[in-house]
């Protein structure tokens, strides 16, 4: 549906986005992953139309998006990283002011408003001013202003940053219903955690490259090797240390035994079965799963918050 | 110790914070500078002030003042006009409808009968318009200055005549005589000699010679021999005249602040984020910058209204005798200040920079252009600096609408430069709006 070509820009000497491509399916959840800095909102802000690429196109279905035909922009809700609201107005005053430039007609501006506030649950607080909202409202008015014009597709640039977990929950939640009605997604964070639990498909990016792109699965399995067992150091499993050290490779820490699993252990269940040979007990071993933090250090080198 | 770390703390972020420079060096410097060029008179010879200067006398007592105010220090003579490329000497009539015109403050007129005229001594006439209060009395003093200090070496011609006026002719030789007489006896000299040096006085060799010119006090014993017909030609009938000639400046001031404040509002859209989710929405860039001017120039409008109004209800300035050719001055110089306030936008970075400039900016122009005190005032390489500002043209417009209920035409200069100045301004603005990181 949108579709992500040779995108490249640079600021002055600095190459921000180099040759991104993506291909975004109708209804898709996309995940953009990456560390600051990487070109997450640079690549935003080009779909969006707020900056021009120096090379490359985007087009949704069968048209190409002209950057400098502002209609596109109706088409997309842009949820901005910063809280861009007004914030001496109230609420409703927001949602009016930024839903007017749709050219919605009244009556359904009205009722937008309404629904809008539902969903974002600030119904009883529309006559207040933002300033005195939490973070955590503010981030969900923001989400409200952007999405009014019922968009096709929305795109959020980490809108979570500085939200309580409450607030957060209820930001994915209202994301993932929007994501139920049709509406395909983009969302750019640098917690892994958010983009494993929102996303359908991720596109890992770095230094304004496009470094990996799959389902969490398809991006796990690319590593070598993915789940490690923590075994609990004690008598027991230190006697049995040269033992363990024929299942793979063993680090040892203060309290337990990292096992990362030998190229003939690919499940699991296999070592399970080794460990139960050895009779070390179950209660004393822990399975730590790949996650895409192990992707993006497998693939950089680098932690995602380094 | 920790008291210097803290000292020094404070001092990088003082310096870091160029509003805080500018505000707390650059600005009362500029304005020393200002005032003391102005009132200290360090800052080159004060400008001269022109006045029309017609000599209609054929008196060599006329040619003679003619020349002293010709050499006047603070008085430009302006004696011609051009007419069809021809220079033409001023008429009286002629320089009465430049004063009413407001095209020059003041004309003097020495009359036909400035030296014939028996029931004085010497006659001139003065035409004035007091739009400036201060360069009014200046003109005032100026010229009684150098005509009063010259008197004194008329003082026998004008004696003789006073004396003839007073006795008759024929009397006062006879008491002329009498008075030969009796000196001629106390001082053994012949009376005919004596009464021939008093009654035959040669002016050419009495004006050649020179004058106490310093000696203001002489002037006072002989001040009624000097008829001075003082018409005042525009004004008269204002009801408050301090304020009709003040407010006006005072106004373009504020209106400078408070649009560029508006149009600083840019900064702090974009500082909040709410400038990019409206570039980020089906909005030209275009459409935020002339929203942002037509709301600023709405606001500017509205605030003069209010303030004039003000000065209508409070001080009973009449606002209502020229109303329409004020509300045009009104909407003009509002254009002109947003196109300034736009400018300083688009040329600074942050807001705090924009603030900075501004006040440096507003407050020179308002000293340099006339806000705060008349501009003949000033050195003359100042007055020249005025006439590039919004300022200087806004408040000229306002005087001459409110002062002499001038015409769209007698303004029409003027709005024309305030709106040439908004076209280049804006135009300037724009570009940088576009090679600028506002957007």
């Amino acid at each position: 549906m949108l579709k992500i070509e040779h995108i490249s820009k640079s600021f002055n000497s600095l190459e921000a986005l180099s040759d991104v491509g993506l291909d975004i399916n109708r209804g898709e959840f996309f995940g953009l992953l990456g560390p600051n800095g990487a070109g997450k909102t640079t690549l935003m802000n080009i779909i969006i139309g707020y900056l021009k690429a120096d090379k490359g196109q985007i087009s949704i279905g069968d048209e190409i998006v002209i950057t400098e035909d502002i209609n596109f922009r109706k088409r997309f809700g842009y949820v901005p990283q910063e809280i861009s609201l007004y914030q001496e107005l109230t609420a409703y005053q927001n949602l009016k002011i930024f839903g007017s430039f749709f050219g919605l007609p009244k009556i359904t501006l009205e009722q937008k408003i309404d629904e809008m506030l539902e969903l974002v649950q600030l119904t009883p607080r529309k006559k207040d001013v933002v300033k005195e909202f939490s973070g955590g409202m503010k981030r969900r008015l923001n989400l409200a202003a952007s999405i009014l014009h019922d968009p096709e597709i929305i795109l959020c640039d980490e809108p979570t940053v500085g939200v309580d977990p409450q607030s957060r929950n209820a930001i994915f939640e209202m994301l993932q219903e929007l994501n139920k009605t049709g509406k395909t997604i983009i969302y750019t964070t640098h917690y892994m955690e958010e983009a494993e639990r929102l996303c359908d498909r991720i596109a890992i990016i770095d230094n304004g490259k496009i470094i990996a792109i799959g389902t969490i699965s398809e991006l796990i399995n690319i590593l070598e090797r993915k789940d490690t067992l923590k075994i609990q150091k004690n008598y027991d499993t230190t006697k049995k240390f040269e033992q363990l050290k024929l299942l793979g490779e063993i680090n040892e820490f203060d309290y337990f035994y990292e096992l990362i699993p030998g190229e003939k252990f690919i499940k699991t269940s296999a070592l399970f079965l080794e460990l139960e040979k050895l009779e070390i007990e179950d209660e004393y071993v822990e399975v730590s799963r790949a996650s895409l933090e192990d992707v993006f250090l497998n693939l950089t080198g680098r932690s995602l918050r380094d | 110790m920790n008291i210097y770390y803290l000292i020094i703390k404070d001092l990088i972020r003082f310096f870091k914070d160029k509003t805080a420079v500018i505000l707390t060096f650059v600005v009362p410097l500029v304005l020393i500078i200002i005032f003391g060029s102005i009132f200290g008179g360090n800052g080159g010879p004060r400008g001269k002030i022109s006045i029309i200067f017609v000599n209609e006398s054929n008196s060599m007592v006329a040619d003679f003042i003619e020349t002293k105010l010709d050499s006047s220090k603070s008085l430009r003579l302006v004696k011609y006009y051009s007419d069809d490329n021809e220079e033409k000497l001023f008429t009286e009539e002629l320089a009465k409808n430049y004063v009413k015109e407001g095209k020059i403050s003041a004309a003097i007129i020495l009359p036909k009968d400035f030296f014939a005229d028996t029931s004085t001594a010497l006659k001139f006439k003065f035409y004035y318009d007091p739009k400036n209060q201060i360069e009014s009395a200046l003109i005032q003093g100026s010229i009684q200055q150098n005509i009063m200090t010259e008197v004194p070496r008329l003082i026998p011609i004008l004696m003789t005549r006073k004396s003839n006026d007073f006795l008759g002719e024929m009397k006062s030789n006879e008491f002329t005589k009498s008075l030969s007489g009796l000196i001629g006896e106390y001082f053994e000299v012949s009376p005919d000699t004596i009464f021939k040096s008093i009654t035959t006085v040669d002016t050419a060799e009495l004006l050649s010679t020179s004058s106490d010119t310093g000696s203001a006090a002489a002037a006072n014993p002989i001040a009624g021999m000097v008829k001075f017909e003082s018409e005042q030609l525009v004004g008269e009938e204002i009801t408050n005249p301090g304020l009709t000639r003040t407010i006006g400046g005072w106004a373009v001031m504020f209106l400078l602040f408070s649009l560029t404040g508006a149009a600083n509002s840019l900064f702090e859209e974009k500082q909040e984020g709410s400038l990019k989710r409206l570039l980020c929405m089906p909005i030209r860039k275009s459409d935020i910058l002339w929203s942002k001017y037509i709301y600023t120039m709405l606001l500017g409008i509205v605030q003069l209204f209010v303030l004039f109004f003000a000065g209508s209800i409070i001080w009973d300035v009449d606002i209502y005798s020229n109303f329409m050719n004020l509300l045009i001055v009104i909407i003009v110089s509002s254009a002109a200040a947003v196109s300034f306030g736009m400018f300083i936008t688009s040329v600074a970075s942050t807001l705090n920079q924009a603030s900075g400039i501004a006040t440096l900016l507003i407050l020179v122009m308002s000293a340099v252009g006339g806000s705060w005190f008349p501009i003949s005032l000033m050195p003359e390489w100042m007055q020249y600096i005025s006439k590039f500002t919004i300022t200087y043209w806004s408040v000229e417009a306002f005087l001459d609408v409110l002062w002499r209920q001038a015409s769209l035409t007698d303004i029409g200069a003027h709005l024309l430069i305030l709106i040439s100045i908004a076209i280049v301004v804006n135009f300037y603005s724009l570009l940088r709006f576009r090679k600028g990181d506002m957007f």
